[in-house]
């Protein structure tokens, strides 16, 4: 079975209203190629998981498709906070429901392991645990009187996320293995999309068996995207690109430049192709490829 | 941009990478997350010092990275040269992380209470901020967990060190004596290094207690700099101790020749 596909064809894969996890951490190995589609395709209604996330969620935010961000943490580092996230937000044009990163990771593990919880120690004290009552209970262990905190399943329809190559079947290598929570993500979700630098042979999977990170049966689309976590990084092959990071902070300063800049650097290019030449192209892409294996 | 200590050859975010580094030994386990330049650096320095075996996991994952600059994200991977392993997330450094191995988390927030509470998520209630923060990440979890939290803040001043957090993001001392031994947390806060003066903890009530002040701070600027009521013992605060000038030549020309530090001030 062949599962690569285009870009736009795998975006079609996510309805309107569906409850999206995005893959990467922070400035690091976010799908943006895909979540570019999913602005491009104007989709509406989203829940987006991000677990600890920025540009991703503020782009999904900025194309008006995000009901609801689930999260632990939304920034830009010291790069700066999330523009359209923290206006929205604080307007209150889109919901958030606030975790933390460990309390979000054992709901997906709940969800993947297909257990009623997941418990952890994650939270006690903290006003974290009484916004979500109906999906995280503080509890006593009988036996030994362990406090801890019991996290519900987090259902997922779709799984985002980018990785450094991936065969037609949907066998999937990130390189070094699972640096992240993708494979939680992954783990989680009822159907997953995986953008890849590079489709390879299956050959090469076969011949390495041991540097799979994802099989075949996890994976439901593949789609090559060549430098498809730009802005962010993807290590080791590129980093993040700091002056897409500055360029869209400082044009978020202003409702109408931001507009604009939207339109033309993030969702206008045509292809994934065009969006990487019209944000610096082979220069800017030389200069984030500092530690090209 | 940072300034001079008085009396001191160095500025206060030297001096205040020195006092963490100096609160670190070898027996220390710690990693770090976003946006923490003074611990990263703090741990780097202990290493090259007094602390030749602690182990630093850059940014959560790269055991005993040594980079040659400290990039302009702690989380990424220009700070992970070095590194003999990179670990991953949810089965190398929450094992590590809640297992208890890892015993040592620096972390700081927007709001700062007596107790080492702190917070990053909204100023204002939370269903109406008057300013929607990150987020606490991985605050919430860590601050349950690990047994010796060290905070800092750049900015000592009443905005920062409050009576009343608008949101408890990561827990400290929680309300303060035994509240963490009920819900049987190891430790707590440590120390609390700012750039006006370090707080240790009363070890019973858990408040925040003056420990030093920096060269050319007084008890009343302090007071006048922090929103709740802070310990004061009897008798002459001390001043901060002064950095070696082996210590400022090391941070200097070793381990954060760039100032990626002075993001933070």
């Amino acid at each position: 079975m062949d599962k690569v596909t285009t870009i736009e064809e795998a975006a079609a894969h996510v309805p309107d209203g569906a409850t999206v996890a995005i893959g990467g951490l922070s400035m690091n190995s976010a799908p943006m190629a895909m979540v570019r589609e999913l602005v491009r395709q104007a989709k509406r209604d989203l829940t987006v998981v991000g677990i600890v996330a920025g540009m991703p969620v503020d782009w999904l935010i900025a194309g008006g498709c995000v009901k609801t961000v689930v999260s632990g943490l939304v920034s830009f580092e010291g790069l700066g906070l999330a523009p359209n996230f923290r206006a929205m937000v604080q307007a209150g044009t889109v919901g958030i429901e606030e975790y933390s990163e460990h309390l979000l990771i054992c709901r997906l593990q709940a969800q993947a392991y297909n257990l009623p919880f997941m418990p952890t120690k994650a939270g006690l004290g903290t006003d974290v645990l009484a916004l979500h009552p109906d999906t995280l209970r503080q509890e006593v262990d009988p036996t030994t009187g362990e406090h801890y905190v019991a996290c519900t399943r987090l259902p997922v329809d779709v799984a985002l996320v980018h990785a450094h190559a991936a065969d037609m079947r949907g066998n999937v290598r990130v390189e070094p293995k699972l640096l992240w929570m993708d494979s939680e993500i992954v783990n989680a979700a009822a159907l997953t999309i995986a953008t890849v630098e590079r489709v390879v042979p299956s050959r090469e999977f076969t011949d390495a068996p041991e540097r799979t990170t994802y099989p075949r049966f996890m994976i439901d689309a593949v789609v090559e995207a060549p430098y498809g976590a730009f802005p962010t990084s993807l290590f080791p092959a590129y980093g993040h690109r700091s002056a897409f990071f500055d360029d869209y902070s400082a044009a978020a300063r202003d409702a109408k430049a931001f507009q604009a800049f939207f339109a033309e650097r993030v969702v206008g290019p045509p292809t994934w192709r065009d969006f990487l030449d019209v944000n610096g192209g082979a220069g800017a892409l030389l200069d984030i490829a500092r530690r090209t294996a | 941009m940072t300034t001079p200590v008085p009396g001191y050859d160095c500025t206060v975010d030297e001096l205040m990478v020195v006092t963490f580094s100096r609160a670190m030994s070898n027996d220390t386990l710690a990693f770090n997350g976003a946006v923490s330049f003074i611990p990263v650096c703090g741990y780097l320095l202990a290493r090259r010092t007094h602390a030749p075996e602690l182990v630093w996991a850059a940014s959560s994952i790269a055991i005993d990275a040594d980079p040659a600059t400290i990039p302009e994200s702690t989380l990424s991977d220009g700070l992970w040269d070095g590194a003999s392993m990179l670990s991953n997330s949810p089965f190398d450094f929450w094992t590590y992380a809640q297992g208890a191995r890892y015993n040592t988390f620096a972390f700081r927030g927007a709001q700062m209470d007596a107790f080492g509470n702190v917070n990053n998520t909204v100023i204002g209630p939370y269903n109406a901020p008057k300013v929607r923060l990150p987020g606490g990440g991985g605050m919430a979890d860590l601050g349950a967990m690990i047994p010796r939290i060290f905070l800092w803040s750049s900015t000592h001043n009443a905005r920062t060190f409050v009576e009343r957090l608008d949101f408890r993001s990561g827990m400290g001392w929680g309300d303060g004596g035994d509240h963490r031994e009920r819900l049987g947390m190891p430790g707590g806060p440590q120390l609390c290094i700012t750039n006006l003066c370090v707080f240790d903890f009363e070890p019973t009530t858990k408040r925040m207690r003056l420990a030093s002040l920096h060269p050319g701070v007084s008890v009343e600027d302090v007071r006048a700099s922090t929103g709740f009521e802070i310990v004061v013992p009897a008798g002459e605060i001390p001043l901060t101790a002064a950095p070696t000038a082996e210590e400022l030549r090391i941070l200097r020309t070793e381990v954060d020749p760039t100032n990626a530090r002075h993001r933070e001030f």
